[in-house]
């Protein structure tokens, strides 16, 4: 296979399925090293489906799945999780009842260079500062915004290739919205390469630099994100306007 | 996820005979009527009286385990008290033989009446309890009535036991098989004809989604004390006709190693079949107790047979009817 | 009821409780981590005793020896029945896996007593005393082997707490208990944590058998008892509920010791029971229990 330089993700004719149900029909994406690609598409399209199937939360029922140059299809999600890929959940799946330093630490489990935990803490605790005010406090207590901080802060402890955020701004007040993306451009400046999925169109165009759209399981727009603002289905059907 | 999604035709109406529409609605199905039959021919096979105490051993476990999977297979509530409703049973048809000198007629009948009521009660305990808890309650409540019937010295001589009479004067063994038979029919009967009625769908509603039950207008409470009510009563009074039958009755018979026992038949049997737990008795009693070594093993048997149907093969010996009666009936098809 | 009888009730529930917080901080972390409601758990107590009962009385070993070798057998029997049972399980059929995997380990339950008889017979094995000493506590005279025993407990579960709390391990066993997906999202084998919990959850159930040897002998059916009491514990606390079953052991064991003076063998069985299930009816979720789902938080 001939592999673009710098690819890091690549999915070619990705199928899934929930039961007989069948969700996901030849998606095929990529994204190469420091990227910020985006995924959009309306409530239900197989968005977060995607990831999953990538992450290996679900098993794909065929395709392939490439990172790093391995295939990692099939295989379970922790095993990916240790090859460096993040992945950041709608629901965040937080430790609740755990506090927020514990939290973090959990997400530095798989470590892949071998630099000492208080490094990578105190990394996350200079870019959130919120939460290192807030370390001795339980997870569960933490309001909508913070929850968000802490579970990107637990996704970056591992220092990861890749990390896949889906739908970070759900939920939050506008303001917040703004934080979030603040947030994950701030991280793309850094050098960390994201993959996000977002209902919220204008905003992920603006920060992203290329975007796929999906509908009812298919891939059926993709390009820059200059292009794709540009582009008529799109503005019609997403933007609202023509 | 997937329902509502893929509507299939509907294979169209077999037409059957009234007959077997009739068959099927009393739950008369070959291998029931077969059964029954050839245990009522009893005499003319079974000559020897280890032979027949056999079968009455094994109809007697059967009959328990049908009873057990009325709420284990339907309402999806497993009863890990039984043992204890079986023995309060047995205590109050031996107590009412004993105590008040009436006889079995009126013993089984009052077993079956107190139990149901205990039972009912179980089942108001058990209302606001989901899953799990129903069994830890159930559970619990069968405990409570072992160490009851320990500790009521005075009534029930505590370990010592209490000695039963016979049922009825110069009763044989044989006898104690037809009054079994005639139970454990009746009881079937009676079992069937609810799992068919509107009562059954319940059962199964509230069994398998308690929220989507309540949703749909069934009213679990009727149902879920319903059915445990029944099932106990059918349990007592099962016990009550042991209790004669063996003669003795002390608190060991509500150990929960019997629950075990029979909550092993029944999902051996397959889940919700009633009657696959009969068909488990009587194909597992007889090995084990005239292959007398495997006695010792009994237990460790039982107990690995229920670890291996729990993991590997969940629909048990229904299931595998079930599988077996479908490919006979494509390969019949096909022709 | 004189002072000195109050004191003796007191110590002895006190030393009893000990040991149920140690049965049941056991049965806790398997449900809490796995969510198996564990009927085999005292099967793994008489586990740890005959396999103290051997090391002590046939090898000859060193009490703190024969202990620490029950310990060791029961974590290894632990991991090795869930790598035989409830790993097939949980791959096999993944719907109903509280209640099948209850059944489970009833079946387990019966095996193992009925393995026990066989291989054993139905023989009491017990010794008089590990350490033959006696010590005086407030006017009472107290077999050292009751303090040892407790202070094993309350050791064992203090390096339990120190391990959950402060190893990447433990933080990782108390995230699957939260939830499964995230931790399997930070790199978490589940199955690796899960083999864990339930050999952890063994070896304390053995440490108790081995430790209370003098008091109660090893026989097939001795796991029934501390089963019961220490579902009891549970269930004041709260299934799951790791700092609860602690002090919930202690509640148990002065209740028993108080119910049994006041009321004898027979009905003090009648009294737990009985209260037993008045908490499952109105408390279901513990005295303690706010979050079921929560390993020592």
């Amino acid at each position: 296979m001939n592999e673009p330089a710098g690819q890091l993700l690549s999915v070619r004719h990705l199928q899934a399925r929930y039961g007989r149900l069948q969700v996901l029909w030849d998606i095929s994406l990529e994204v190469c090293k420091g990227e910020f690609v985006a995924l959009i598409g309306a409530n239900g399209a197989g968005k977060t489906t995607i990831l999953r199937a990538i992450s290996g939360v679900i098993r794909p029922s065929a395709g392939e799945v490439t990172f790093l140059g391995q295939s990692i299809g099939g295989m379970p999600a922790h095993k990916i999780s240790r090859t460096g890929l993040g992945y950041i959940t709608e629901d965040l799946n937080l430790f609740e009842a755990m506090s927020v330093q514990d939290n973090l630490l959990l997400g530095v489990m798989t470590r892949q260079d071998g630099s000492p935990r208080g490094e990578a803490l105190n990394e996350v605790y200079q870019l959130f500062p919120i939460l290192s005010q807030r370390r001795r406090q339980l997870a569960g207590t933490l309001s909508g915004g913070e929850r968000r901080m802490l579970a990107l802060g637990r996704g970056l402890m591992s220092h990861p290739q890749l990390l896949m955020v889906d739908e970070p701004s759900l939920g939050l007040a506008p303001r917040l919205v703004l934080t979030v993306f603040d947030a994950l451009t701030d991280l793309h400046r850094r050098g960390v390469t994201i993959l996000l999925v977002e209902q919220n169109v204008n905003h992920t165009l603006s920060v992203a630099d290329k975007a796929y759209v999906v509908e009812h399981g298919r891939m059926v727009l993709q390009g820059p994100s200059a292009e794709l603002l540009q582009n008529e289905y799109l503005r019609e059907a997403y933007l609202g306007r023509r | 996820m997937e329902s509502g999604l893929q509507h299939r035709p509907r294979t169209p109406p077999r037409r059957r005979s009234l007959l077997r529409a009739w068959l099927s609605a009393w739950g008369l199905s070959p291998v029931f009527v077969v059964g029954v039959a050839l245990l009522a021919l009893a005499p003319l096979w079974a000559r020897d009286a280890y032979l027949q105490r056999l079968l009455v051993v094994s109809l007697y476990f059967g009959a328990l385990a049908m009873t057990f999977d009325f709420t284990g297979g339907f309402i999806n509530a497993v009863n890990f008290g039984f043992a204890g409703f079986v023995g309060l049973g047995a205590y109050v048809a031996t107590l009412v033989v004993r105590n008040a000198e009436l006889s079995a007629w009126v013993g089984l009948p009052a077993a079956a009446l107190a139990t149901g009521l205990v039972g009912f009660l179980t089942g108001l305990l058990t209302l606001p309890l989901r899953g799990i808890y129903v069994s830890l309650m159930s559970w619990f409540v069968g405990m409570t009535l072992m160490a009851l019937a320990g500790a009521l010295k005075d009534v029930t001589r505590g370990a010592r036991g209490l000695v039963v009479p016979p049922m009825a004067e110069g009763i044989t063994t044989l006898g104690y098989l037809y009054v079994l038979l005639v139970m454990a029919v009746a009881l079937y009967l009676l079992l069937h004809r609810i799992i068919r009625s509107r009562a059954g769908l319940a059962f199964r509603a509230v069994g398998q989604n308690f929220d989507a039950a309540c949703a749909s207008g069934v009213d679990p409470t009727r149902y879920k004390l319903l059915n445990f009510t029944l099932s106990c009563a059918c349990a007592g009074f099962l016990g009550g006709f042991y209790a004669h039958f063996v003669g003795i009755v002390t608190p060991a018979i509500m150990d929960t190693s019997y629950t075990m026992e029979v909550m092993t038949l029944s999902f051996i049997g397959g889940s919700g079949s009633l009657l696959g737990g009969v068909v488990a008795s009587f194909l597992l009693i007889p090995i084990f107790d005239s292959l007398k070594y495997l006695m010792e093993y009994r237990l460790i048997i039982y107990g690995l047979m229920l670890i291996l149907v729990m993991i590997f093969y969940p629909a048990g010996l229904y299931g595998l009817y079930q599988t077996a009666a479908q490919a006979l009936r494509q390969r019949f098809q096909r022709r | 009821m004189d002072l000195l009888t109050l004191q003796g009730l007191l110590m002895t529930g006190l030393l009893r409780g000990g040991l149920y917080a140690l049965m049941a901080v056991g049965l806790a972390l398997v449900f809490g981590v796995m969510n198996i409601c564990h009927f085999a758990h005292g099967e793994y107590y008489v586990l740890g005793a005959y396999a103290a009962f051997f090391a002590h009385v046939t090898w000859g070993l060193h009490p703190a020896i024969a202990i620490l070798v029950a310990a060791v057998l029961s974590f290894l029997a632990g991991a090795v029945s869930e790598k035989l049972l409830f790993y097939p399980l949980r791959k096999l059929n993944q719907s109903g896996w509280v209640m099948n995997a209850f059944l489970l380990t009833a079946g387990l339950s019966v095996v193992l007593q009925s393995t026990y008889r066989l291989a054993f017979g139905t023989k009491y094995r017990g010794i008089t005393q590990y350490w033959n000493a006696s010590v005086t506590l407030f006017g009472m005279t107290v077999a050292a082997d009751r303090l040892v025993a407790f202070g094993i407990a309350l050791v064992t579960i203090s390096g339990l707490w120190l391990f959950l709390q402060k190893t990447p391990t433990g933080r990782a066993i108390r995230a699957v208990s939260q939830d499964e997906r995230g931790a399997m999202l930070m790199g978490i084998d589940l199955d690796r944590i899960q083999t864990l919990t339930f050999a952890l959850g063994s070896m304390l159930a053995g440490i108790g058998g081995a430790s209370l040897l003098s008091l109660s002998p090893a026989y097939p059916y001795a796991g029934s008892k501390p089963l019961i009491s220490s579902w009891f514990v549970v269930t004041i606390a709260g299934l799951g509920n790791i700092y609860g079953a602690v002090v919930g052991g202690f509640i148990v064991g002065l209740f028993e010791s108080v119910s049994y003076f006041a009321l004898g063998q027979g009905w003090q069985e009648v009294a737990s029971l009985l209260l037993l299930m008045l908490l499952l009816l109105f408390k279901p979720t513990g005295l303690f229990g706010t979050n079921i789902k929560t390993v020592w938080e």
